[in-house]
């Protein structure tokens, strides 16, 4: 088993590109804290991929189901696939994790906290949230010292390029749209920019240890900035509208400034005080219980001898 | 529920790799969740799904070898001795 003497000899490790693999005698606060950066990942899949799961049926036309359908198993293989890592670090089972987040115990990310109203929504949804959370997951990909979760990364991030890909084409189709497709479109930008925005999270604080241990690469204002630079434009090229009246542009960097951001409302939603939130965890100890037959009759038949 | 860890070798001359890991009741069902989990999209020609149980596990700290250079002829000796036999007159 490999181990470290010190924090200081750990750190040198991480600081000289060192992969961590579970097997290894990580300083616990390492374990603690990849271990609960991960779970709220694991967390925010799941949680997603029953939001997604509600639109295969809502989706217009075929396509757009089998589009929802696939990206349902995206979301809800990326959780499996999230809680073994997870549960390898030894910290919880999946049982506890799951039992954890059912009972609002562990947290989600907090636009799993919203409600989508329509259609427009769920493209705002595919276009804005996927692309913000792609971003946090490429930053965090690119230096990642955890080895399973960097290894796993690489799979997941590819699959939520499909789907940001996805969100930009059905935009741009309802910005070619009818008046009602263009409105419709709009009011879904406007209900989902500000989570979008805040799902970055509050300026990075100096003492982050998910920065110095080498989780985090970026600090959540550059993510955040970088995010505004690329998608305002993007919006009002299509012929939409930001809806941040203090959105500008600085004359001398040509860089787009957002307004006052509110995170208290991000606080509220992480918290389980979103607007949603009760609904959707409602939703998930129904999902959960109302497929506990399955598990049994796996459990059952493979208890029996072959 | 078992554990499963999950390989696949991609194309042509690629040699299996580890995916990732998954639970599954029984032998049948984890070939069935591992197309699930890490095959949708065809991303291998071919897979292997093992028991986590019956894979037997080095420890790191023995692998480490890199202190043995007597396997690890670099050149630096011959590059010697040719520069030697260069300066020496026929």
């Amino acid at each position: 088993m490999r181990r470290w003497d010190s924090m200081e000899d750990f750190e040198a490790f991480l600081d000289g590109g060192g992969l961590v693999e579970p097997g290894d005698d990580m300083p616990d606060p390492y374990r603690q804290a990849v271990f609960r950066f991960i779970e709220l990942h694991a967390n925010s899949e799941y949680m997603g991929g029953l939001t997604e799961r509600d639109w295969i049926a809502k989706a217009p036309g075929l396509t757009n189901k089998l589009t929802a359908l696939a990206k349902t198993q995206d979301e809800v293989g990326h959780a499996h696939l999230l809680y073994m890592v997870a549960a390898d670090m030894g910290v919880k089972t999946r049982d506890e994790m799951t039992a954890d987040l059912l009972a609002g115990r562990t947290t989600f990310h907090n636009v799993f906290h919203y409600r989508a109203h329509s259609w427009g929504d769920q493209i705002a949804i595919a276009y804005l949230v996927d692309a913000a959370a792609l971003a946090s997951q490429q930053a965090v990909f690119k230096n990642c010292s955890y080895g399973p979760y960097k290894r796993i990364l690489r799979r997941i991030i590819a699959e939520e390029g499909f789907h940001m890909r996805n969100g930009e084409e059905l935009l741009l189709k309802m910005a070619k749209g009818t008046a009602q497709q263009h409105d419709m479109m709009q009011e879904g930008i406007d209900r989902w920019w500000w989570p979008s925005v805040q799902l970055f999270g509050p300026d990075t604080r100096p003492d982050d240890v998910l920065l110095r241990w080498h989780i985090k690469s970026e600090r959540n204002e550059d993510l955040r900035d970088r995010f505004v630079q690329k998608m305002v434009p993007q919006l009002q090229a299509a012929g939409f509208t930001v809806p941040d009246p203090d959105l500008r542009q600085d004359p001398d960097t040509g860089r787009w400034v957002s307004g006052e951001i509110d995170w208290d409302a991000l606080k509220a939603a992480i918290a389980g005080r979103g607007p949603d939130s009760e609904r959707r965890l409602r939703d998930a100890r129904n999902a959960w219980d109302g497929a506990s037959w399955v598990r049994e009759a796996l459990d059952e038949a493979a208890a029996v001898p072959a | 529920m078992k554990t499963y860890e999950v390989f696949l070798k991609r194309a042509g001359k690629d040699p299996f790799a580890h995916v990732g890991a998954l639970e599954a009741p029984d032998d049948d069902l984890a070939l069935s969740f591992a197309r699930d989990c890490y095959a949708r999209r065809s991303e291998g020609e071919q897979m292997w799904v093992v028991a986590r149980e019956d894979l037997l596990v080095a420890d790191p700290t023995e692998l480490q070898m890199a202190d043995r250079a007597h396997r690890h002829n670099d050149g630096t000796f011959l590059r010697d001795l040719r520069q030697v036999g260069n300066a020496e007159p026929a």
